[in-house]
């Protein structure tokens, strides 16, 4: 199952038309936001709870969402493999287009799967199931230590 | 005489505030303080230590920062922290910056948000920092006196 959120705070109708066609139908859950629009082909809802949303992530075996940062940090740290359509502001999505440049630099660096027109996700869904996402670099325990010991350094 | 540890923990609620306390076993067992912006947040924090809130401010309201370091001053003086630690917005800017008036010792950690520019809270303070760490790679290639360690989240 792939599991499409547009976020709690703006809907996100262009994405989720894009998405709500036959051959999604069962393969895609969608949390659409405050939307007016109602998908014909795939199952949804408006919003989830907080441990809803986390259950239903964790679950998924891909993603699909704006490339809003929250989502993508959470996405990246449980190695979600995710595919984003950047909000724009010449659809009223967003204020500017900080999204796109976002998806660009995550792209880049292999961290998740952009499409940057509607018509262009239906072959990205695709790819999305053979995607696997580059790995976080996980440098808590380092920054830990190199802190800590920065600390002890004081103390004595 | 050496004053006792003490360590401000300021950043503002939301993502900020979320990857301090991802590193948060460097402060347990030595005395802290929070200061946020949230105070829904800084119940939560409560439950640990002692927690200010700060009412939040930007670049975009010049009074409502002036407000921020009004508040920020007040209670500077009230904790005497020795180590500011902040990954920002402005309310770590501003301890920051009166940290180092006052001989404290700055750590900062720059936002995972921030991919290709430092943000300008941590421009600010990455002359004076003491450790200073960003979270990609490519930043550390691009400023002086920063440490890329890997991410916190």
């Amino acid at each position: 199952m792939i599991f499409l959120t547009v976020g709690s705070q703006v809907p996100f109708d262009r994405l989720v038309r894009a998405v709500d066609h036959e051959e999604n139908r069962g393969r895609v859950f969608a949390q659409i936001g405050a939307s007016d629009f109602e998908p014909q082909y795939i199952e949804w809802v408006k919003f989830l709870e907080k441990d809803q949303f986390d259950a239903t992530l964790a679950d998924a075996e891909g993603l699909i969402s704006h490339a809003g940062m929250g989502t993508i940090i959470q996405a990246v740290s449980l190695a979600k493999p995710l595919l984003v359509l950047p909000r724009l502001s010449s659809f009223n999505e967003v204020v500017n287009d900080h999204q796109v440049v976002t998806a660009r630099t995550f792209e880049q660096k292999g961290y998740l799967l952009a499409a940057y027109d509607e018509q262009d996700i239906p072959g990205k869904i695709a790819e999305l199931e053979r995607f696997t996402c580059r790995l976080p670099n996980d440098g808590r325990s380092r920054i830990v230590d190199h802190v800590s010991s920065f600390l002890d350094g004081l103390d004595a | 005489m050496k004053r006792a540890m003490n360590i401000c923990i300021a950043a503002s609620s939301g993502g900020h505030l979320t990857q301090l306390m991802a590193i948060g076993s460097v402060w347990e067992g030595r005395r802290h303080f929070f200061i946020t912006t949230n105070p829904v947040m800084a119940r939560k924090l409560a439950a640990d230590a002692q927690a200010y809130v700060v009412k939040n401010a930007d670049r975009r309201s010049p009074l409502g920062v002036f407000g921020m370091l009004m508040k920020c001053i007040s209670l500077f003086y009230r904790e005497r922290p020795t180590v500011i630690l902040s990954s920002g917005a402005a309310v770590g800017c501003l301890m920051s910056i009166l940290g180092k008036l006052h001989g404290a010792k700055v750590i900062w950690i720059d936002s995972i948000a921030n991919i290709d520019r430092i943000s300008l809270s941590g421009r600010i303070v990455r002359p004076f920092a003491d450790v200073f760490l960003v979270q990609w790679p490519e930043l550390s290639e691009r400023y002086e006196g920063v440490t890329y360690l890997g991410s916190v989240i």
